[in-house]
């Protein structure tokens, strides 16, 4: 599981100390990755819509989730994988 | 590329609504770095299932 946002990795490291994330947390800055995965608009946008994937083992998309609760979530995955 | 799928390209590009990848479309790569300062590309996981979890900002409710 990787986690994404348009954090820095100092707000990730924060965000992933408190919730003890077992998974890595990726500063998408530069919305590269927001973009080319459908989660922003712009490079300008200031968030990432609340979306995920899951990718198969040949790198691709199995699963799209259009809307996901994002407490919830990263939970449920976890338990699912 | 079909005539609606045109279509909906010229739609996209005009109004510059990013859309979802679907279902058997291939992952773009990337290549990144996590919280910690370790490289994350979605090409080294290769043979394992991957989540990929947008979340608009860290600890926000919601």
């Amino acid at each position: 599981m990787v986690g994404v946002s348009f954090d820095t990795p100092a707000e990730n490291a924060a965000f992933a100390k408190k919730f003890n994330f077992p998974f890595p947390l990726v500063s998408d800055t530069d919305r590269k990755l927001g973009m080319s995965y459908g989660a922003c608009d712009s490079p300008k946008d200031e968030y990432a819509r609340r979306i995920a994937y899951v990718i198969d083992e040949n790198g691709k998309i199995l699963q799209a989730h259009p809307k996901v609760d994002a407490r919830a979530y990263p939970r449920e995955q976890l338990a699912s994988l | 590329m079909s005539l609606f799928g045109m279509v909906r390209f010229a739609v996209k590009s005009l109004t510059g609504k990013a859309r979802m990848l679907k279902p058997g479309d291939v992952a773009p790569d990337f290549n990144t770095t996590d919280h910690t300062g370790q490289p994350v590309r979605l090409r080294d996981l290769r043979g394992k299932k991957v989540v990929l979890w947008f979340y608009p900002k860290a600890d926000t409710p919601g």
